[in-house]
């Protein structure tokens, strides 16, 4: 060995110290370079790509069935497309937790994650170039996705200003799980602890949202009175006929033309026809209620809910026209009705006749997923903020029966 | 080769490097929950020198490293590296020192190269500056054949290589080296003695930790001994200087060769659990010894081998260790000792 080829740069000897001191490393340098680590090892595993053509089969076999189901039945485009996100949403939530909660323990227990805090490095950028890394590979994840999204648009009935939301709220729910589990990551001293702990709190908002929101029903529950309510009539209703089943007049004559008769009344009867047209009885009865208005907030942090209340609703022509809704905006009209809370539930409450809406109409009920997305937002910045100080060097308190090297 | 000791007495070390050079710790105690990892420690490494931190396993080498290499808080003591406390500005104490950890961690999936060019960033270093100080100092430790290989190929030798390398990165004025020689084959090991010697020879401040003495007796110009989480005794291999080194002698006849050294009024000890009739002298200097060597053969004893019983170093950490107060660092095989 010979040190001669140690050269040093001239203007290394007279402020060698200075040059390397503290602020010589950007923070983008230095996440930078973490992030080039994490991401060109993970490229050369071949794990990786088998879990992406794993990913690519899975997500076309539920496109595909999904379309041999619906035939060429026209508007489909939008239940496939929404169908494809759903899918993505779901195990892209399965596959974050496992990309990132490995991270900081993985390298704990490799040894290569004191040799980083040695360098200029501190405990922000570590955590900002691997949580870029994870990801950043989660959305491969979402790329692989896209042909079965395109597929889904040559239906050609897919509502375009959802589009671009839907997809980029799904990726920012992927940057929230893979935060969460980045966060636990540098939390914990053992990578099993690390990788359940993400996969719980990361299936607390997803199932554990429904669930409490279910239990929450016991705490919502109230009475109302209610009721009947009475149409006004139905020019049918005044139609009388003879023992042959032919239409008659008042007098007990037989109308000559029927069949312009019976058009003449049906078009009566859709033009005085009006959902609103009702009025309430008077004698109440006691009823059953669940205030949801009061407990809806608990589903804001379940990511389909953010990523489905995000996304814009095609106009309908009816309030009833379920035709072509798909599994997100089926998830948010649920959402949204429920907000609307017990005044929806019946139409006659305490006598007053309430007024029926149409379910995919979003005014009179305040969107519920910047509230939601906020919460997962403080959770995420949370959990990394607490990893941030177990990353601190020098150490002072070191978790039980861990080496640092 | 000769030992001048200094025996501690738990005040500041005798010798201390001028202030903001090198590496000076006072008073370092560490405890993980109720394991007291270090207990008392002082350590003094001057630049242009190479200092063996030595000690039985489990004495606190790696825990003291960790401190010096601002990874781990001391729960009390100050440290100082380059005048730089790195408790308080661990950033700016990272810039000057190189740490190589007795655990090899490596990115498997990366090559050599790469790792050392990504290290090289991590100081701040400019991409091109980065692979340009990977190339050097992978012909440095002779591992630029494998530049392009990735880093899970290595032989466990060649990792820590690697490792080292890794340690130079940042061209550091104090290298904290934790048990460097492990693995490495007797070439490696000279080549490392080198590469040490050359770094120490340019002004750095190297620190080298072991539990093999053998290893350091040619490359360190002071040890310090640990043992059990304390300072034991820190002393200085010179040239010249007071002697004082066991010398093994055996001979056909053990009776005779015991009967001789009696005779000759020299104190020795017969080492226990070793088949051979040896006995171990402690003498004060080479002619000392030459001369005994003259009596005896004068005496009639079948003398065959007549040589120094150990290593410099292993002389002074036998001595260190047996007077701490730590039985379970006591070496082995016991001595018994004979007028
Ligand atoms: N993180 C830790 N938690 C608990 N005990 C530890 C920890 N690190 C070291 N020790 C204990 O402290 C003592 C010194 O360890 P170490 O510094 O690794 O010794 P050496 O490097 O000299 O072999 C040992 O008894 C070891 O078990
Ligand atoms: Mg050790």
């Amino acid at each position: 060995m010979s040190t001669s080829t140690t050269t040093r740069r001239p203007d290394d000897e007279g402020r060698g110290g200075e040059r390397r001191s503290g602020s010589a490393l950007g923070f983008w340098a230095g996440a930078g370079t973490v992030f080039q680590l994490e991401s060109r090892q993970r490229m050369r595993s071949r794990g990786w790509y088998v879990m992406l053509a794993v990913w690519f089969v899975v997500t076309a076999l539920v496109a595909g069935l999904a379309a041999w189901t619906a035939g060429s039945e026209e508007g489909f485009g939008q239940v496939m497309f929404e169908l494809v996100i759903g899918f993505v949403l779901f195990f892209g939530l399965l596959v974050a937790p496992a990309l990132s909660a490995n991270t900081i323990t993985g390298d704990r227990a490799g040894g290569t994650l004191a040799i980083l805090q040695n360098t200029l490095l501190t405990p922000g950028q570590i955590l900002c170039g691997k949580w870029l890394a994870a990801w950043v590979s989660s959305l491969a994840f979402l790329l692989v996705s896209v042909p079965m999204i395109i597929w889904a648009m040559t239906y050609g009935d897919v509502y375009l200003p959802a589009v671009p939301v839907l997809v980029l709220l799904t990726a920012v729910e992927l940057g929230i799980a893979c935060a969460i589990g980045v966060g636990i990551s540098a939390r914990s001293a053992r990578p099993l602890f690390a990788i359940v702990a993400s996969y719980l709190v990361v299936a607390l908002l997803g199932l554990g949202t429904v669930i409490i929101y279910g239990l929450s029903f016991q705490l919502v529950k109230g009475t109302a009175m209610a009721s009947e309510q009475i149409w006004p009539d139905d020019p049918w209703d005044d139609v009388q006929y003879n023992d042959q089943g032919e239409a008659v007049d008042a007098h007990g004559e037989v109308i000559e033309d029927q069949e312009a008769y019976f058009a003449e009344i049906e078009e009566k009867a859709v033009m005085n026809y009006d959902g609103q047209d009702f009025t309430c009885g008077k004698s109440l009865s006691r009823i059953t209620v669940y205030h949801t208005e009061r407990n809806t907030w608990l589903l804001a942090a379940n990511p389909f809910v953010v990523v489905a209340d995000a996304a814009p609703v095609k106009p309908r022509a009816a309030a009833d026209d379920y035709y072509g809704e798909g599994p997100m905006e089926a998830v948010s009209s649920i959402v949204r009705q429920s907000q609307r809370g017990a005044a929806a539930m019946d139409p006659c409450l305490d006598g007053v006749k309430q007024p029926v809406v149409d379910e995919t109409d979003l005014a009179g009920t305040a969107p519920l997923w910047p509230l939601g997305l906020g919460v997962q937002v403080v959770l995420a910045a949370g959990l990394l903020e607490s990893g941030r100080r177990r990353l601190r060097t020098p150490v002072k308190k070191l978790a039980r029966g861990s080496r640092l090297a | 080769m000769g030992i001048q000791e200094t025996q501690y007495d738990g005040g500041a070390p005798a010798r201390t490097p001028e202030a903001g050079t090198g590496v000076v710790a006072i008073g370092l105690a560490r405890s993980f929950g109720t394991v007291r990892a270090v207990e008392a420690m002082d350590f003094t490494a001057r630049p242009g020198e190479v200092t063996a931190l030595i000690g039985p396993n489990g004495s606190g080498k790696t825990t003291l490293l960790l401190m010096l290499s601002s990874l781990l808080a001391p729960d009390s003591g100050s440290i100082s590296i380059c005048g730089i406390n790195p408790v308080d500005d661990p950033r700016a104490a990272r810039a000057r020192l190189g740490w190589m950890p007795d655990t090899l961690g490596v990115w498997e999936e990366l090559t050599v190269h790469e790792i050392l060019a990504m290290m090289g960033r991590l100081y701040g270093a400019s991409k091109a500056d980065a692979a340009a100080r990977a190339h050097e100092l992978l012909k440095l430790v002779k591992l630029d054949e494998f530049a392009s290989r990735p880093a899970r190929v290595l032989s466990r030798g060649q990792q820590q290589k690697l490792s080292l390398a890794r340690a130079l990165v940042n061209d550091p004025q104090v290298l904290l080296l934790d048990e460097p020689a492990s693995g490495l084959d007797p070439g490696a090991r000279i080549e490392l003695r080198t590469l040490l010697r050359e770094l120490a020879g340019r002004g750095r401040t190297v620190v080298v930790s072991s539990h093999v003495l053998a290893e350091l007796d040619e490359m360190a110009d002071r040890a310090v001994f640990v043992a059990a989480g304390r300072t034991v005794s820190e002393q200085r291999v010179d040239d010249a200087g007071t002697r004082g080194r066991r010398y093994a002698i055996e001979a056909l006849d053990r009776e005779a060769l015991t009967d001789a050294l009696e005779h000759a009024g020299i104190e020795f000890t017969l080492p226990a659990g070793t088949r051979r009739a040896a006995a171990v002298v402690l003498l004060g200097s080479e002619a000392e010894a030459a001369a005994l060597l003259r009596q005896l053969v004068a005496a009639g004893v079948a003398v065959v081998a007549f040589a120094p019983a150990a290593g410099i170093l292993e002389e002074s950490y036998l001595r260190a260790v047996t007077t701490s107060s730590d039985p379970s660092t006591r070496p082995t095989p016991a001595e018994e000792p004979r007028p």
